[in-house]
């Protein structure tokens, strides 16, 4: 299994660092070059991170654990109006991003109310793309209880609910939270998010471990790196590759879609060893195939 | 401004009494307004918000914004410059000239520009009542969207639900509203 840690340090024999990430068969998976100052989010093997650790000293850089990279999670609120955004939804995506996910933001269509609060089918769907989902609700118990049922049991992918109330009796629940006029940027506030984020490891934890139970084909890191050789990014492309536990999103336009199936990862194509299918949000989806499945790749 | 929040666990009557003091000064209306009372029952999604209003702001008036310098006025405030340009346009026509950003050049004679001082360039009671209810609205939950408004002769109560609302809440936001009011001690 990989780890992906995110390194910051200067620029200063930073080539030496991504050499020792290619000799040991790790990736660099994001790299952001701002005049002396360098980031880079690595993976690499788990059992290499004291070669990683002893360079990156060597380098007096600063290596930070992403624990919720590799990643896509969706912050679903009620609708997108001012009573439930900005606050705290973005507060709370940006300390997921922090932690290496990538989040995306949705606002139900009809997510409002008690009793009137509905997903539609397709919203379940987007949602059901992403690896997991963090639902933000507000300050009734009544209503939470009643909610949670409807918009967030269906779903067939972990999550996480931020409410109110500081005591409900529901899986997967941080409250004290609620509804927000104000940035969370108070000490209180930062330690809730913390906690939050803590759970929320937890919960994405149970899916990593049911895949590292029966492992797929091909790591999406190792496809994500096939893929981008095949299909280099166009220009100002940003992200065109997103990383899931279970697969990619692959941003391209529809009429390099064809060629995405073809991408040889190992000896076999990747429409061999995964299912790619368009996405309702963006892009195309490719959900890897285990290894039981399918067989090695080399 | 006084605020009290009734019905809901703890938590969310804190919550809502920061929110209710919060979207007033967002919006500039806490010393507009004297007390606002909720009552939230989310058990049956039924809130009620009853706002008393205070005394309201004087107008604003041409000299409050501008500085006069020879034939000439020089803006003070830019925030009423669109309204100011309006009123003084309509009364005197092309006689009056927008020189530039902030300077407006007047033809006008020295017994008209006299009289400027009575002209009111932004009366706030005008839409005092479109802004409370904006306030209200920022408040209220959103899934509470039928509304029942009971005015009153110095404020608002508006009932909200995510159902009809019966008279049976009403009469119960009317019962309270006066309990309110006589607990506090006035009118409402």
């Amino acid at each position: 299994m990989y780890k992906i840690m995110m390194f910051t340090g200067g620029v200063y024999k930073f080539h030496e660092l991504k050499e020792i990430i290619g000799d040991i068969g790790g990736f660099v998976l994001q790299e952001m070059v701002m005049q002396t100052e360098t980031m880079m989010h690595l993976a690499f093997p788990e059992e290499e991170e004291r070669r990683i650790r002893d360079k990156v000293k060597e380098l007096g850089g600063k290596l930070k654990d992403l624990p919720l990279a590799g990643a896509e999670i969706m912050i679903v609120v009620p609708s997108l109006g001012k009573h439930h955004a900005v606050y705290p939804m973005c507060d709370i995506a940006e300390f997921l991003r922090r932690k290496g996910a990538i989040t995306n933001m949705m606002g139900l269509a009809r997510g409002v109310g008690k009793r009137i609060a509905q997903m539609t089918v397709q919203e379940k769907a987007i949602i059901e793309e992403c690896d997991a989902a963090v639902f933000v609700l507000g300050d009734f118990k009544e209503c939470i209880e009643e909610k949670v049922p409807k918009l967030c049991e269906p779903l067939e992918v972990p999550y996480m609910i931020v409410g109110g109330p500081p005591d409900i009796d529901l899986p997967h629940y941080v409250g004290g939270v609620g509804r927000r006029t104000r940035r969370m940027n108070r000490k209180a506030d930062l330690d809730k998010l913390e906690e939050m984020t803590y759970a929320f490891q937890t919960v994405l934890g149970e899916k990593i471990k049911e895949i590292e139970e029966d492992p797929l084909a091909a790591s999406p890191l190792f496809i994500k790196e096939m893929i981008e050789m095949t299909l280099p990014p166009k220009a100002g492309e940003e992200f065109p590759v997103v990383i899931h536990l279970d697969g990619l999103r692959v941003k391209i336009e529809e009429e390099d879609a064809g060629k995405l199936g073809e991408v040889e990862v190992g000896k076999r194509k990747l429409s061999e060893i995964s299912e790619i299918k368009k996405s309702f949000y963006e892009g195309y989806l490719v959900r890897i195939q285990t290894e039981a499945e399918t067989g090695g790749i080399f | 401004m006084e605020v009290k929040v009734e019905g809901g666990d703890e938590f969310a009557n804190a919550s809502y009494a920061k929110i209710c003091d919060d979207v007033f000064r967002d919006i500039g209306l806490r010393s507009n307004i004297d007390r606002v009372y909720m009552y939230c029952n989310p058990g049956e999604h039924v809130f009620i918000i009853s706002v008393k209003i205070g005394r309201a702001p004087s107008p604003v008036k041409v000299w409050d914004v501008t500085m006069r310098e020879g034939d000439t006025l020089r803006i003070t405030d830019e925030k009423y410059a669109a309204k100011l340009l309006a009123l003084m346009w309509d009364k005197y026509g092309e006689r009056v000239q927008q020189i530039s950003r902030l300077v407006i050049g007047l033809e006008l004679k020295e017994e008209e520009i006299a009289k400027l001082s009575d002209l009111i360039v932004y009366d706030p009671r005008e839409d005092l009542n479109s802004r409370i209810l904006d306030g209200i609205d920022r408040i209220l939950p959103e899934g509470a969207r039928v509304r029942y408004p009971i005015p009153s002769a110095k404020g608002i109560t508006i009932i909200a639900s995510e159902n009809p609302i019966a008279e049976e809440w009403k009469e119960k936001a009317k019962r309270a509203i006066r309990d309110v009011a006589s607990r506090e001690g006035g009118e409402w």
